[in-house]
Order: structure tokens, then C-alpha cells, then sequence
């Protein structure tokens, strides 16, 4: 497997690609910005990109525009894994938009279980989407309204989509919740229709079970859907 | 000098001794033998004309100089008219002024408006008028040929020597019209076109009443003279005091004593400098008063407008009056030394002025010291904005990648514990360097965080934005993120909300923040340290915070945060 990195903290940059490298991945270029990134990932196509959100020349999202910029290029099969000392699930839905290939977005402070770590990036690598816990964190504060388009759900089919974000699988929800397996499956098909997703790789649906929850907003009026930029 | 009561006590004095004067004259001319009365009556009568406009213009401007003067012209007319009664002696004293009332008219146009003679050669003619009708005049009661009692002062009679006298006083009498109106040219040449327009009539009619004399010793009615004529020419002449007087009343050049009107108008208004200027002009009678004020900076005099000033010198056209107060220069008035007689009175308008003058520096260093405190408060403002914005990103950049760094060593190490521990204190780090600024804030703008901060409660919110946002200041952005996150922990913690509701807005130049809840309202929530931290950092970059919370009907907040 084939990375090409994106930080701009020196040390921590040598860190990863250490850990990669111990992972039995080749770190194939290295860049400190974002336009350095989306060159370096044209030039080596990699099968995944991990980069940092906030970077130079900006500061802000140097990172996740890179990567957009660069999942835009149909470069499929081309994963990617966003860090950032921050989640923000404005950030989660811009990367979603077009869902193609794995998709990683966690805090930076992951890779330090570099067991769990490694297990998600070949996840990613695989085709597969996963985000960090902390989307899951603010699912459980919002399960609380009752406004959601989504409330149809019910709690038990809430306490499964949790899981879900947590990026857990039906075996272990099943586990978790002491219920079977069998109907996991159930509770997790009920809310694919409930929230009208489209047919879609299974791991790609569970994700965007929890993004499509989380971005179902109550009435919102005057703005529209994107938020006007200020400075 | 105000006019006050001793003043008018004065005015009334003279006033009833000149009528009383008149009422005798009348009596005594109807006993006496000359006829026909009604012509002989009018010298009594322009005599009062005289002294009620005179005493009119003394007691309303009294550092006017024509109110006297015309009170004198009026014991002239009562002296001439003395000739026509039936007593020798007053015959004798009658002759003697007789020719009087005619100088008083040259005496008039000369003093005009202020009612002094301000040059020698005004003087000299007025001296020089007031001879001829006193010294010329001798010859002809000395040497008269009248009847008796005609001639009580005549030592023998001798017509060529008296009438020599008559033509020597009417052709120097020419003269001095003459010479008056050369001079009178002169000065209205010199005066700006708006009062020429209104002193030249008046000049005219003055020296028209004048010719119309056939000078001096005519206005004697002897027998035989035409007496529609003398009674056209003493209608002239009194016409003269009810022309020059409103002039002086009314007339825009000649007001001399409103210093009073004007200190209790400056204590109602703050005119400013300008309206300053206008009302002392309209106090002094003078449109081309000039307010310099004394700019230490430059050690010299301003106008409104900040050019330089000079004051005039000693004798020309224009004088100057410096303000001072409490030994500090504060201004001059420069003003027409030709209609304002008196330095005395335009030094009191200036102490009133003073007054004003200062409360207007005292106002303008108010707001000059207001405008600074604005500007540092809005540097303050600032400066905790960027030292925010620089502490989270170095939280970030700094303290927190090291942190993920012995984080990864530690994990690389399998250092489990350590590894976790370590995760704990990033949490928390990112806690702080959140608190300090939203990261989503910092990178994407307020409404983006907004958003995301909605996305994270727990209730319902009705969410507006307005499309057209003006550009905001990053210390009004993190002032308005940090007034929407207080007021929506307050109404989460606090106020038993089951929905929000939450605008963002513009009006004029402000952006306008509202957050409503239906929680239970009222003082059940005093005002907390989030509520107070909130209402200090709006205040300090110029805005307002109002919160309506009445019992039963839910909180709302209102901020307005200014964007300019």
C-alpha cells in the first residue's frame, strides 16, 4: 500500500511515517501544504492519501480542500484519511459529498492506538468510510431533540445507528445491545429506509446513515443550504 | 451699560419736562400776537417728534449717541419756536438758537449710526456748522429792523450789515452741505454694498431736507413769507428723526445693546462656533462680525474654517476685541468700527461669549477624549481578538501536536497506559483551546460555527440567517459567536427550554443577534458570571445587549453589535 503524507509539523510527520512504515505501508512523498499534497498525489497516485486538515499557506482547511480537489480528479481508488485536532461534521458532510472510494476523517490524536489506527487505515484502503468517535459524541447529545426529521426512528433504532457511528460492527452492536445479530441487520435496514438512502456498499450506507442523521437540520430559513462566508 | 430702571426713570424725567416744555411753548404762542398758529404750533411739534424718537432710541440703545443728540434737537426746535412768542425775552433766546435745528440734521448725517463724530474732520465740520448758525446769526438779531418786540437784542438798526450776515451764513451754510456730502460719498464708498444700500437713502434724504432750506434766517416767519413752503421745509426736518430713528431700531448695522437678549439665548442653545458668529453679528448690529478663535497651536487667530486671521490695527476701518477668560486667550471679534462706536460694548458681548466659547472647547475636548476611549476600546477589542485566535492556534500547532507526538512514541513504545493518559490531556487541551476559539469559527466564519453549534444542542432551534451579512471584523465575529454559545448554554442550563429560536441579522450597519427560548423567563436565572462576561465583551466593541425576560413568556436576547 502506497501513502502519500501530508503535515507540517516535522516531528510528527516523522512519527507517522514511522508508524506507517511499521504498519507495512510505503510512504511514497511527503508534503508540508496543501498544494504540495495535491501534486505529490497526482505524481504518485497513491492508493491513500492521509493528510492534515489545517495546513499552510491558510491555516484553515488548506487539507480538506486538497482532498477534495483531489477525489474530484476521479482518482478512484485513491482513499483518504483526514487529520485534524478537531472534527467538525461540516467537515465530515463537504468530504462526503462525492463518495467515492474509502474515506477516513479522525482527530490526530488516534494514531496513537496504532493497533486500532492500523485497522482503520486498511479499512479506508479497502473502500471503507470511517469516522472519528466523536461525531458519535455529538449524535448522542442531538438524539435528545425531538425536532428531527428523523425522529421516526426509534430509540432502539437510535441506539443502533450510535453504534453504527461508532463505527462498530453488527456482530459487536448485537453484543453490545444483547440482542442478535439477525436483528441488527433488521434495525440497521429500517433505518436505511427510514433516512431514503440510496443502494450503496453496505459500509458506505452505514455512514452515511449517521452523517444523513446528523445533517437532517430543523427548519432552517434565510441562508439557504450553504452558510454565506464571512470574514 | 444695560438699560435698567435708573435709566428709565432718567428717559421719563426727560421726557415730561420736555412736555411740559412743549405745553408752555403752545400756550405762550397762542397768547402771543403772530399768526397764522398752526404754522407756529409746528416748532412745538417737531420738537416732540424729536424728543419721543429720541428718548425712544436712548432707552433702547443707550450706547447709542443719536438718542441724545435728538433730544438736544428737540430743545432747539423748542428754543427757535421761542422767537414767535409775545415776550422779549423769549424772543431774545429764540433768535439766538434759531438757526440750530438745521445744524442738528448735519450733526445727525455726520454721527450716523453710532451717533458719534469718530473723525477730526467730522468734527470740524459739525463745529463749523454749529457756528455759522450761532456766530452768523448775530449780526442779523443785532442789527435787525424788526418792530419792536422783534428786536429785543438789537442795538441799532442797520438791514445791509444783518443782511450781509444772512448770506454770509447761507452761502458758508452751502459750503458745508457741500463738504457733508463729499464726506458722506466717501463713506459710503468705503461701507459694504448692503449697508450702502441702506445708508444711502438715508444720507439723501438728509441732505434733499438740508436743500430744501432756503437756509437759516427763512425759517423766521416774517410777514409775508410763504408759509406752505416753511411748513413743507419743518415737515422735512421732521421727517428726519422718524427716518433715522427706525434705522437704528430695526436696521441690521446699528443694533448696539443685546447683550443681554443674547446671554440668555446662548444659555438655551449650543450654537457652535458658526451660530456663535451669526448671533453676536445680530447682537452687535454688525453682519460683518467676525468670531476669530485663538488657536494655541498655530499662537495665532482662526476663523471657523481654520484660516488664519489677522487682527486689524489701531485706526483703520476694522477694529478688533480680544476674549479672554480666566487669563487665557480664548478669541477675538473683529468687527466695523464705523458702526460700533463703542470697544466697551463689543468686549461685553464677548464676555458672553467667552462663556459659551468655553463650554464649546470643554464640549469639543469631551468628545475628542470620547472618540480616543472609543478607539482604544475597539484596540482592545482587537488585540484580545487576535491574542484568541493566536493562543488556540498555537494551542493547536504547538502544545497539542507535541502532545499527539509522545502520544504516537508512546503508542509506538506500547506504552498503553502513558498512551492513554496522554489522550485524556489532548481532549482537555482541545476543550481549552476550543473555549478560547471555535476552531470551525476561526476557519470558516460565524455562520458555519453557528451552524455547528446548533447541530450539537440537544432541543430544537429555529435557525435564521440573513442572506446579505455585512463583512465582519474577527473581533465582532468571535463577540457574536461568543454572545449566540452564551446565550444558548443560558437557555439549555438554565431556563427549561424546549425550543430556540435564533437570528442573525443586519440592520443599518449593525449585525443583529437574537436568541428566544420559551423556558420559564422571569428572574428564575439572575444574570450569571456567562451572561456579565457576555454584556462586557459586547460592550467593549461598542455594542448592546438587551435581554427581555418576563415570567411565563420565555428569555430573549437582543445584541447589537456594531460592524463598521
Amino acid at each position: 500500500m502506497r501513502v502519500v503524507l501530508a503535515e507540517d509539523e516535522a516531528l510528527l510527520r516523522h512519527g507517522l511515517e514511522l508508524l506507517l512504515e511499521r504498519a507495512g505501508f510505503t510512504v511514497a512523498a511527503t508534503a508540508a501544504d496543501g498544494p504540495d499534497l495535491v501534486r505529490k498525489a497526482r505524481a504518485h497516485r497513491p492508493d491513500l492519501v492521509i493528510t492534515d486538515i489545517r495546513m499552510p499557506p491558510g491555516h484553515t482547511d488548506e487539507g480538506l480542500r486538497a482532498a477534495r480537489a483531489i477525489r474530484a480528479e476521479h482518482l478512484d481508488g485513491m482513499a483518504v484519511l483526514l487529520l485534524s485536532h478537531h472534527v467538525q461534521i461540516t467537515y465530515a458532510l463537504e468530504l462526503l459529498e462525492p463518495s467515492r472510494g474509502g474515506l477516513g476523517y479522525l482527530l490526530k490524536q488516534r494514531v496513537a492506538d496504532v493497533e486500532r489506527f492500523t485497522q482503520d487505515l486498511k479499512r479506508i484502503c479497502a473502500g471503507g468510510i470511517v469516522i472519528d468517535r466523536t461525531v458519535a459524541e455529538v449524535l448522542a447529545t442531538a438524539s435528545d431533540r425531538s425536532d428531527d426529521p428523523v425522529h421516526r426512528l426509534t430509540a432502539r433504532q437510535r441506539d443502533v445507528l450510535m453504534l453504527v457511528a461508532e463505527g462498530r460492527s453488527n456482530a459487536a452492536i448485537a453484543q453490545r445491545l444483547s440482542i442478535t445479530e439477525k436483528s441488527v441487520v433488521a434495525h440497521v435496514s429500517r433505518i436505511y429506509d427510514e433516512l431514503a438512502l440510496p443502494a450503496h456498499a453496505e459500509d458506505h450506507r452505514r455512514v452515511l446513515a449517521v452523517i444523513r442523521y446528523l445533517s437532517a437540520r430543523p427548519e432552517r430559513s434565510g441562508g439557504g443550504t450553504t452558510p454565506p462566508e464571512t470574514r | 451699560m444695560p438699560p435698567g430702571r435708573p435709566l428709565d426713570l432718567a428717559l421719563l424725567e426727560l421726557l415730561l419736562t420736555g412736555l411740559v416744555l412743549a405745553g408752555a411753548e403752545i400756550g405762550l404762542l397762542i397768547d402771543g400776537p403772530l399768526r397764522p398758529i398752526g404754522l407756529l404750533l409746528l416748532f412745538p411739534l417737531v420738537g416732540t417728534i424729536y424728543l419721543a424718537t429720541g428718548l425712544l432710541a436712548w432707552r433702547r440703545r443707550p450706547a447709542n449717541r443719536v438718542g441724545a443728540l435728538l433730544v438736544f434737537g428737540a430743545l432747539t426746535y423748542f428754543g427757535a419756536g421761542l422767537a414767535n412768542t409775545g415776550s422779549s425775552a423769549l424772543i431774545a433766546a429764540g433768535q439766538i438758537v434759531a438757526s440750530l435745528p438745521i445744524v442738528i440734521v448735519l450733526h445727525l448725517l455726520l454721527a450716523f449710526p453710532s451717533g458719534r463724530l469718530r473723525t477730526t474732520l467730522a468734527r470740524c465740520l459739525t463745529g463749523f456748522g454749529y457756528a455759522i448758525a450761532l456766530l452768523l446769526q448775530a449780526p442779523q438779531y443785532l442789527f435787525t429792523e424788526s418792530p419792536p418786540p422783534y428786536a429785543p437784542l438789537a442795538v441799532r438798526s442797520d438791514p445791509h450789515l444783518a443782511h450781509l450776515a444772512y448770506l454770509a451764513q447761507t452761502w458758508s451754510g452751502a459750503a458745508l452741505v457741500l463738504a457733508i456730502v463729499l464726506v458722506l460719498g466717501r463713506r459710503l464708498r468705503a461701507v459694504p454694498p448692503r449697508s450702502r444700500r441702506l445708508l444711502g437713502p438715508l444720507y439723501a434724504y438728509g441732505i434733499v431736507a438740508i436743500l430744501f432750506l432756503p437756509v437759516s434766517a427763512h425759517l423766521f416767519p416774517q410777514p409775508g413769507a410763504d408759509t406752505t413752503l416753511l411748513t413743507l421745509q419743518l415737515a422735512a426736518l421732521a421727517g428726519a428723526p422718524l427716518v433715522f430713528v427706525p434705522s437704528i431700531l430695526l436696521g441690521e448695522f446699528a443694533r448696539t445693546a443685546e447683550i443681554e437678549q443674547l446671554g440668555s439665548w446662548l444659555s438655551a442653545e449650543r450654537p457652535g462656533a458658526g451660530g456663535l458668529n451669526q448671533a453676536l453679528a445680530e447682537a452687535l448690529g454688525d453682519r460683518s462680525v467676525q468670531l476669530a478663535l485663538w488657536s494655541p497651536g498655530h499662537s495665532g487667530y482662526v476663523d471657523g474654517a481654520g484660516q488664519a486671521v489677522e487682527l486689524p490695527g489701531l485706526g483703520a476701518r476694522r477694529a478688533a476685541v480680544e476674549i479672554e477668560s480666566g487669563g487665557l486667550r480664548l478669541a477675538a471679534i473683529v468687527y466695523d468700527a464705523t458702526l460700533i462706536a463703542e470697544p466697551e460694548l463689543v468686549r461685553a458681548a464677548g464676555q458672553v461669549v467667552a462663556i459659551a466659547l468655553e463650554r464649546e472647547l470643554l464640549s469639543t475636548e469631551l468628545t475628542r477624549s470620547e472618540a480616543a476611549l472609543d478607539l482604544a476600546r475597539g484596540q482592545v477589542a482587537e488585540a484580545v481578538d487576535r491574542t484568541r485566535r493566536r493562543i488556540g492556534q498555537d494551542l493547536h500547532d504547538g502544545l497539542q501536536s507535541r502532545l499527539v507526538l509522545l502520544a504516537l512514541q508512546a503508542g509506538l513504545l506500547g506504552h498503553d497506559e502513558l498512551r492513554r493518559g496522554l489522550d485524556t490531556a489532548i481532549d482537555e487541551l482541545r476543550a481549552l483551546a476550543e473555549g478560547s476559539i471555535p476552531s470551525l469559527l476561526a476557519e470558516r466564519g460565524l455562520c458555519s460555527a453557528v451552524d455547528d453549534l446548533v447541530r450539537r444542542l440537544p432541543l430544537p432551534v429555529r435557525l435564521e440567517i440573513d442572506d446579505e451579512l455585512p463583512p465582519l471584523a474577527p473581533a465582532v465575529e468571535s463577540t457574536a459567536y461568543f454572545v449566540i454559545s452564551e446565550a444558548v448554554t443560558n437557555a439549555v442550563k438554565h431556563a427549561g427550554a424546549r425550543e430556540l429560536r435564533l437570528r442573525i441579522s443586519s440592520l443599518g450597519g449593525s449585525l443583529l443577534l437574537e436568541v428566544g427560548d420559551d423556558g420559564i423567563g422571569g428572574s428564575a436565572a439572575p444574570p450569571g458570571a456567562g451572561i456579565r462576561g457576555m454584556t462586557e465583551r459586547v460592550e467593549l466593541i461598542g455594542g448592546q445587549v438587551r435581554i427581555d425576560s418576563a415570567a411565563g413568556t420565555g428569555t430573549r436576547f437582543v445584541a447589537e453589535l456594531p460592524c463598521a
